[in-house]
């Protein structure tokens, strides 16, 4: 909530003109009323209308100034007729009222063309670049009429002012990593895969496992979602990786390499997060080294999420399309506090981006590690993609451990039982599942939408149809062992039990209502903890409550000058575009860093963050112009029979039909929004 | 379930299909709605926004060209608030357009024009600065960017049916332009379809400017005449400045359903200027009095071809064509297998295929218009296309899903194990069973360089296809081997549901092995050639004994690649004696050659249709109403398949007798813009193996051969094989095309 002068955002009228300071009215929104820690803001002007911090604004040369906007960015790009002219005309003839060589009919064209290109452009910015002229047009038209009549110039016209713009979309803004999705679903729909792969590039390397696994925040902020479905983004962003893939091209990367600025960095950990750190520093000249703990690349993504959602040689491609950036790997080496200590020295800077690889207890009783059959969903993950990805077999200690009788996870006539509810659970059931495990089950604490809500539909009910039986309202409570090896487990059922003053709902055990499974295998997927013995204990990195490094979550440095974290090390367990998202930033912020010694983010980068602030996607908003009703495409997935027993990637993705009739119903709703500061 | 969705436009009841638009149901039905950036064989470029709609229930407009219907939707098209929007737009366009009219090479065919026109725009109240924007000269092509509108239709055909993707938006809101992709200057085939697809005089061809009013020329409706695709196009005449007599200004097509590529859009000054030769004309009836054979090309009509059988009975001479009579060869033993005449597939078909496979042949030059259709394939389909040859090539790259790299000569050998691939679960009879089952698989994979995981990962590529495709091209056909080819070729069309498309080498081909019973060329004397080398020669080209016409100043059809009989006419008259005349001198009399239409081979599947009962359009929603489809022919399935031979060895300097692109025989050779290069085209590789340099003069000897070139290093190239153009020489079309050569350095 800011306080604001004037404010006509998202039909808010808030009007404090004439009004003394102390008793503003304050806005609804988080409108970025202070640009940064030195600068504060004294306008901000975007899609859905203006709002004004100081009464000192031209709002005549700010009009001016957004209009000029649509000519720069590549994404107002012209490509409509109203757009392209109606664009330019909206500047020209700002400018010269601006100048004080306008006229009264420049007023009345400027308010023809604006609607002209509210009701036929292309796109959102040709239809939302008029409503904020308009609104000042309309409240300040004093203001206008004056420069007109008196034939002068706007109040600061020749003065050096401050603008700051940004473009956006409502589901740009809400991927954690600022994906363009309108640009690269518009590759598709031009048939230029080359570009769309660029386009998701530009903040999103790994285009093959994106396009496939992802949990597309993206599709909760959709604005179509609001006329009838939401785009299918995530399976529209495949297309252009597996384009390259099958034609054989080099990588298309949508930046040139900046030569070399002769400063290094190291990256320990070599998955997603780490992955994109190289990338994007190595993009910009810096020489990067890339530890990695485990003898393959790839993190979480290659050894936790299984073949049949993630094929190893598509998320390779991505890897490889990484090192093509020239980005040195050094697999088989975790990293020690000695080994940091000495980094510190030999690199300009360095990112820890080791992930949360320690399984979490489920904390019931008698759950000790050295009973046989109790086995944490990392490792057991691990030991199943190893072999099945890489051809690593189960040395004979670990198979004794963990009741193997062969090399590789073979389950046959094994009663498994996982605890958990989000994305790990799901690959645990289901390779479960695939290693011809007699029986599986999922226990978990809460009900069928909540897990819904926690994965995706398609990754429950595929879990369901493979045969896995769901326990909801459960949990365990007593591991039962003959001479350490599970035996059975005793699983407490219970409800929800509204709270009678109306707050939240409690789960409460039923009394009674315990019962026995008899179970060879316990499997705990309840969330995993980092292991941060890597950092130096004299270095006092400043931690979170949950045990993850702190940052400050915009310039992802920690408590010790030189060393950033990202990824799950630094938030907790959460998903892979969210690493991504964080390490982009981390290696922009780095890339300065090194050169500068200082700790900085650039205009857009501030915007991108004040933007995420104010929520772009507005869920209430009436859509006109476009008809509803076309129904959202649905890739084709694998019969139940057909994938059960094997490896088989499930989701088959998009036909070109499909792609390009999904690819129409998109929006492309870009939205430009500017500080003056 | 392909359900129907019922709606109504401007009151009346409609119904589309799946994957239609409201546009294009609105054109079905002919309700008009403008456009101007929109082109029916591309995806909507969306740009102009003038095909704006009211929906019921709809606040704002709804964009017509790429919104499909709902069930139950009402449409209004036209409305006054609809018709301000679009009279807007039109101004918008007229904004600093140039006011060029009076010599504008666009003047009387420019879309601005007329929509301009249409609604009435008679006063621009709209104005912006004015842009520097500089001319472009890309060679065959011209670029006014202060003409250009931005409807995008070029970079949209350049993409998504040519294939080379040379040009793209360059964006910049108001100074958005086009600019060629990648290159500093224009890098493609040089189709010209950009020019073709373009509304307004911003993308014009260079040799035509302002040679000429489009209102001032003539239409003459015409089948291309320098390959098998049969591409519709007009050619446009008027009088030539000097001396009065008609010229060949300019060639247009049917864009927004056809395509055309360079070599038939700027390749059209190939007729023949002459006068009637009395001496002349009795020296050829001399010699073909004394012949023992005509030696002719397949670059002929139907009813020429028909007039050379009537005369080899009538005068009992030997027919020589080596191009057709292979082809014959061919197709006489696929339908040994096939039990019928004609293969299944067409351009139309390849076009609908979400898996192909292109064998033997250099498809990008050899045949653009199966190019063009496997590029649409590509891009509208999705589809997984294998290139199987012995040469990459880069053309091909955004198309290609596999290459499937075989050793040269082992064509056999790969075709067997296709067919082994693609029929292992098919039903067939025990004999054919055993064939495969007895193929030295071990021997095959190592001879051919093609392994098992290629075979796999084409089938597994496949796997979600639903329309699949096989394109034979020419190193099948003039293999040695090429009677067993036809037969795997045939079986895979027979048992599997791939489609077959043989490409004809010339733009008759076809027709001419299904008219003319061939002899084997020998080396005797007394041989009149017929547009071919001879002891006496008559042609269309300089140098001739006799002058006759060229294919672009007769009347009559040729049958294409897609099994349709198409009609062509008269461009230019010609003054000169026709096939016709020297028949008639003979006593085989038929007033035109036109009137020989109905009585072609019926054995062959021609039909009992008069030449001017021949329809030669394309409807308004594109269907190909153009002459006829040949019947299809049952015949004695008696064929079997024979053990392979050996695989040939290939080793050291190869030569591929290949053309470069927009050059395919003499008369492309002869016309005044097609390049013209035909320099020895090699790889550094290569280079070394033969030991010389880029820009020596070699000399390349193989078979009889022996010619001089000058070669030139190319850096897309790789391996051991050159490529030889062979359009400014005469063809041996019955060998293979790959040639073991030697090639020494001349200087």
């Amino acid at each position: 909530m800011s306080k604001v002068y004037f404010s006509t955002w998202n039909g808010e009228f808030v009007n404090n003109i004439n009004t003394p300071q102390e008793e503003w009215k304050e806005s609804a929104y988080n409108l970025p009323a202070q640009y940064d820690s030195h600068r504060a803001s004294k306008a901000f002007i975007g899609w859905d209308g203006v709002a004004l911090f100081d009464k000192d604004v031209d709002v005549i040369r700010l009009a001016m100034e957004y209009a000029a906007q649509y000519q720069e960015y590549s994404e107002a790009c012209g490509r409509c007729a109203p757009g392209r002219w109606g664009g330019r005309i909206l500047y020209d003839l700002l400018d010269k009222i601006a100048r004080g060589e306008g006229s009264k009919a420049d007023l009345d064209h400027l308010k023809e063309i604006g609607k002209s290109m509210q009701v036929t452009s292309k796109c959102e910015i040709g239809k939302t670049v008029p409503n904020p002229i308009i609104d000042l047009m309309e409240h300040f038209e004093a203001e206008f009429l004056e420069c007109i009549d008196k034939q002068k110039p706007s109040k600061h016209y020749h003065e050096e002012v401050g603008y700051i713009a940004k473009i956006t979309a409502p589901c740009t803004d809400a991927c954690p990593s600022h994906v363009d999705i309108p640009a690269y679903i518009e590759g598709v729909r031009d048939l230029r895969m080359d570009d769309s792969l660029m386009a998701t590039r530009q903040t999103m390397p790994l285009a093959h496992v994106c396009g496939r696994v992802c949990p597309h925040p993206c599709e909760e902020a959709c604005r179509r979602t609001n006329l009838d479905e939401p785009i299918s983004i995530m399976s529209l962003k495949r297309l252009g990786a597996d384009w390259e893939t099958d034609h054989g091209y080099d990588f298309f990367h949508p930046m040139e390499k900046k030569p070399s600025n002769g400063k290094r960095v190291a990256v320990i950990g070599g998955g997603p997060a780490g992955l994109t750190t190289a990338y994007y520093l190595a993009a910009d000249g810096v020489e990067v080294d890339v530890y990695e703990e485990l003898p393959v690349l790839g993190g979480e993504v290659a050894v936790g999420v299984p073949e049949y959602r993630m094929p190893i040689g598509k998320y390779n491609k991505d890897i490889e399309c990484v090192r093509d950036m020239g980005v040195n790997f050094i697999v088989n080496s975790k990293i020690n506090a000695d080994d940091m200590r000495r980094f510190e020295s030999e690199y300009d800077a360095t990112m820890v981006a080791t992930g949360t690889r320690i399984s979490k207890k489920v904390y019931c009783n008698n759950e000790r590690a050295e009973i046989k059959g109790y086995w944490g969903a990392i490792d057991f993950l691990d030991k199943v993609n190893l072999y099945e990805k890489y051809g690593y077999k189960i040395s004979k200690a670990e198979q004794d451990e963990n009741l193997l009788t062969t090399d590789f996870v073979d389950l046959t006539g094994k009663v498994v039982v996982c605890v958990g509810g989000g994305f790990t659970s799901m690959d645990v059931v289901r390779c479960a599942i695939r290693a011809n495990a007699k029986k599986v089950y999922m226990i978990y604490r809460r009900d069928e939408k909540t897990i819904i809500k926690n994965t995706t539909y398609e990754e429950y009910h595929e879990a369901v149809e493979e045969g896995v039986e769901f326990l909801f309202h459960s949990a365990v409570a007593d591991m039962r062992d003959e001479d350490n090896i599970l035996k059975s487990l005793l699983i407490d059922k219970f409800e929800l039990v509204p709270d009678p003053n109306g707050g939240r709902a409690e789960l409460v055990k039923v009394e009674g209502a315990s019962y026995v499974i008899e179970a060879d295998y316990l499997i705990p997927a309840v969330s995993q903890s980092a292991d941060l013995k890597l950092l130096p204990p004299e270095w006092e990195i400043e931690m979170t409550s949950w045990a993850t490094i702190k940052t400050n979550g915009k310039d992802y440095m920690t408590s010790r000058k030189g060393i950033f974290a990202s990824g799950d090390c630094e938030y907790g367990p959460m998903t892979i575009v969210n690493a991504v998202g964080q390490a982009k930033r981390a290696a922009s912020v780095m890339s300065r860093y090194v050169l500068s010694g200082e700790v900085t983010l650039t205009d857009d980068e501030i915007m991108e963050d004040h933007l995420r602030k104010l929520r772009v996607y507005d869920k209430k908003e009436k859509i006109t112009g476009w008809l509803k009703g076309i129904p959202r495409q649905h890739s084709e997935v694998l019969e139940v029979e057909d994938r059960k027993y094997n490896n088989k990637e499930v989701n088959l993705g998009f036909t070109q039909e499909e792609a390009m009739s999904e690819a129409e119903r998109c929006m492309r709703c870009y939205y430009i929004a500017m500080v003056q500061a | 379930m392909n359900k129907l969705i019922n709606f109504k436009i401007d009151g009346i009841s409609v119904e589309a299909q799946k994957g239609e638009t409201i546009l294009t149901v609105a054109r079905k039905n002919g309700i008009y709605i403008p456009t101007m950036c929109y082109i029916s064989k591309t995806s909507p470029c969306a740009s102009c926004r003038m095909c704006v709609v009211e929906a019921n229930e709809v606040d704002g407009f709804i964009l017509s060209c790429n919104t499909p219907p709902t069930e139950g939707v009402e449409i209004t098209t036209n409305s006054a608030a609809l018709q301000n929007e679009r009279t807007n737009i039109m101004k918008l366009y007229d904004v600093n357009h140039p006011l060029e009219c009076g010599v504008c090479d666009k003047s009387g065919e420019c879309d601005l024009q007329n929509k301009t026109l249409e609604f009435s725009v008679e006063r621009q109240s709209f104005s912006a600065r004015d842009q520097l924007r500089p001319l472009q000269h890309w060679g065959l092509i011209d670029y006014e960017p202060s003409l250009c509108i931005m409807c995008e239709k070029c970079v949209h055909v350049c993409n998504e049916v040519i294939g080379d993707d040379a040009i793209e938006v360059k964006f910049g809101g108001y100074s958005s332009t086009i600019i060629p992709k990648n290159s500093e200057t224009l890098d493609c085939t040089f189709c010209g379809e950009c020019i073709a697809v373009c509304p307004v005089g911003a993308l014009t061809s260079s040799g035509f400017k302002y040679r000429a009013n489009a209102w001032e020329l003539e239409r003459v409706p015409a089948t291309c005449a320098h390959c098998s695709a049969g591409c519709p196009l007009e050619y446009e005449t008027r009088h030539g400045s000097l001396n009065g007599a008609d010229e060949i200004f300019r060639v247009k097509n049917n864009f927004e359903f056809a395509s055309l590529c360079g070599a038939g859009r700027f390749g059209f000054d190939f007729d023949n200027i002459a006068v009637k030769n009395e001496n002349a004309f009795g020296r050829a009836i001399e010699a073909l009095k004394n012949a023992k054979a005509i030696r002719f090309s397949s670059m002929i009509t139907n009813e020429e071809a028909h007039i050379l059988e009537l005369l080899k009975d009538k005068l009992g001479v030997k027919l020589f064509n080596e191009d057709a009579r292979k082809f014959a060869e061919f197709m006489s033993s696929y339908s040994s297998i096939s039990g019928k005449l004609h293969h299944s597939g067409s351009l139309d078909a390849i076009k609908q295929s979400d898996a192909v496979i292109v064998i033997g042949s250099r498809i990008a030059t050899d045949n653009p218009g199966v190019r063009y259709a496997l590029t649409t394939a590509s891009k509208h389909n999705g589809a997984k296309i294998v290139y199987a040859h012995p040469m990459e090539d880069t053309l091909m790259q955004n198309v290609i899903t596999q290459m499937m790299k075989y050793e040269v000569g082992t064509e056999e050998g790969v075709m067997a194990l296709l067919a082994h691939t693609i029929l292992k679960d098919s039903d067939l009879d025990e004999s054919e069973r055993a064939f495969f089952d007895e193929l030295d698989f071990g021997y095959l994979y190592a001879e051919t360089n093609i392994g098992e995981e290629e075979l796999s990962h084409m089938m597994k590529s496949f796997m979600r296809a639903k329309k699949r495709s096989l394109i034979i091209g020419n190193d099948l056909i003039a293999h040695d081997r090429s009677s067993n080819i036809a037969k795997l070729a045939a079986l895979i069309e027979k048992y599997s549901d791939f489609s077959l498309i043989v490409v004809p080498r010339e733009i008759n081909t076809l027709g001419v092995s299904l008219i003319n019973s061939l002899d084997c060329d020998e080396k005797i004397s007394n041989v009149v050639g017929y547009n071919a080398k001879g002891d006496f020669v008559i042609s269309s080209l300089e140098g001739a004994d006799l002058a006759i016409p060229a294919l672009n100043q007769q009347e009559g059809t040729f049958v294409s690649i897609d099994n349709r009989v198409l009609p062509t006419n008269v461009a230019l008259e010609f003054d000169g004696y026709t096939l016709n005349d020297i028949a008639m001198a003979f006593g085989i009399y038929e007033e035109n050659t036109i009137n020989y239409t109905k009585e072609l081979n019926k054995n062959s599947g021609f039909k009992d249709i008069i030449f001017d009962d021949l329809e030669n359009f394309l409807s308004p929603l594109g269907e190909d109403n153009r002459g006829y489809l040949l019947d299809e022919v049952i015949c004695q399935t008696d064929g079997k398949l024979e053990e392979l031979n050996d695989m040939p060895e290939f080793n050291g300097t190869i030569i591929y007798n290949c053309d470069p692109v927009l050059q395919f025989n003499n008369y492309t050779f002869k016309t005044v813009q097609l390049p013209k290069e035909n320099l020895l085209l090699g790889s550094a590789q290569f280079a070394v193996a033969a030991k010389i340099a880029d820009g020596d003069i070699v000399e390349i000897s193989f078979g009889e051969t022996k010619m001089q070139r000058e070669f030139k290093l190319d850096g897309e190239l790789k391996g051991t094989i050159a490529l030889n153009p062979t359009f400014d020489i005469s063809v041996d079309a019955s060998r293979y095309r790959f040639e073991k050569s030697k090639i020494e350095r001349v200087m």
